[in-house]
């Protein structure tokens, strides 16, 4: 097992990764003078926090509508699971599966993935260590794909104005699912991937 | 652009996993792996600061024409309407979703933006040689632009729209769609040839507090 920095009593900066010597509590850089702490402090609390609030936001993103269309005074909502079985009667399945991915696969393997990190910061360094990194590289890389659906209505609810003939509107729903996005986003970088490797049987650091 | 090259044998530490590293004598375009975990711990980018400058200097130069310029447009027997992505902001706005308006703005237009005049700035500074301390202040919070630029989502989210209205009404793709994939491609290269661990070393050596 090679040596890491916490065991050679050494802290790395997160802004901009110089070896600093690790001192108990607060960090101050010595060359990019940013404040900070060997791990992340309350790194799990704060994941599971953001985790729960992005759960809880993905319930009134999907059951309320996202887009209402209004063709020659007919008004009619459709949530994101809605527009995705359209575009699946219409015969349009690159799309579908696109969008179906984008807006609900990822938001949930992202909740998902940010689950298992957090039970795998339990087992401490092992095995399942580096399958674990890429996991949160994975989770890290899908954060903002889940905005498409709502980038989607805010250019469609702002083009389509065509008198009485047809108009788009924006519905409640992507408030909530921005919101999940930007909960989902916070808690993968609230996350600190070193916890996977640090090992709770080893003394954990040298500090004075 | 030798900085890097004097100081091998230098130890890193991996920013994923905490493993330390020797850093081996890394040459123009050779990255440093972390052999516990796999991550990328250090790139020394070909003319980093050279290509830098002039990709930021293009994606601003495209930036308001991409925010400005109507990115699709509709028609249907006799009405007409097209819509930029700030008329898209504003309509949000008006119809009472500050917040997506707000989230929308910065996602895609504001943090972009800081990003590529940051890049610029740091860049310009660095090529001029008269870096000044308030760049390591700004380049301390710079790598958190990354993860919030939301330019390739938005792309995406053009195309699917087009997809959605093709059957619709008759669509004309306008010049602020082709101005806006041309800032997320600048964008995205800024981020491949801004060297980091580069910049550190140069302001470290350069910039006296």
């Amino acid at each position: 097992m090679s040596s890491t920095a916490r065991s050679s009593g050494l802290s790395i900066c997160p802004r901009c990764h110089k070896l600093n010597p690790a001192v108990s509590g607060r960090h101050r850089c010595s060359r990019c003078h940013a404040y900070f702490y060997q791990r992340k402090p309350k790194s799990i609390e704060y994941t599971i926090a953001w985790t729960i609030a992005a759960l809880v936001m993905f319930i009134p993103a999907n059951m309320l509508p996202i887009m209402v269309v209004t063709t020659l005074g007919e008004t009619e909502a459709s949530t994101i699971l809605e527009g995705i079985a359209k575009f699946i009667t219409l015969g349009m399945y690159p799309v579908a599966v696109i969008v179906f991915i984008a807006s609900f696969i990822v938001p949930l393997a992202k909740i998902l993935g940010l689950v298992i990190l957090v039970m795998g910061v339990r087992e401490g360094e092992g095995l399942k260590s580096k399958q674990r990194t890429r996991l949160y590289f994975l989770v890290e890389f899908l954060g903002p794909w889940s905005m498409l659906d709502v980038f989607v209505v805010t250019l469609m609810a702002a083009v389509v104005k065509l008198g009485f003939l047809t108009s788009i509107e924006a519905g409640a729903g992507i408030t909530y699912f921005t919101l999940m996005v930007i909960f989902t986003m916070f808690a993968a970088e609230s996350f600190d991937p070193r916890l996977l490797w640090d090992n709770k049987y080893r003394i954990p650091n040298r500090n004075e | 652009m030798s900085i890097l090259t004097e100081s091998s044998g230098q130890v890193l530490a991996c920013p994923r996993c905490d493993t330390l590293a020797y850093s081996p004598r890394v040459h123009e375009g050779q990255k440093v792996l972390c052999h516990c975990c796999g991550s990328k711990i250090m790139a020394f980018k070909q003319n980093s600061i050279e290509r830098t400058l002039a990709l930021a200097v293009a994606g601003l130069i495209v930036a308001l024409p991409a925010i400005f310029l109507p990115i699709i447009g509709v028609g249907f027997v006799g009405f007409y309407h097209q819509a930029s992505l700030f008329d898209s902001i504003l309509h949000l706005f008006d119809r009472g979703y500050w917040l997506i308006a707000f989230a929308v703005f910065l996602f895609t237009a504001a943090i972009p933006l800081i990003k590529l005049s940051g890049a610029f700035y740091l860049t310009w500074s660095i090529k001029r040689k008269r870096p000044k301390p308030a760049l390591m202040k700004f380049f301390r919070s710079y790598h958190h632009l990354d993860s919030w630029t939301m330019l390739h989502v938005f792309v995406l989210g053009v195309v699917v729209s087009m997809y959605k209205l093709v059957d619709m009404a008759d669509l004309s793709i306008g010049y602020g769609f082709a101005a806006f994939v041309f800032l997320q491609l600048c964008s995205t290269l800024v981020t491949v040839t801004l060297d980091h661990h580069y910049i550190w070393h140069y302001l470290e050596h350069h910039v006296d507090e």
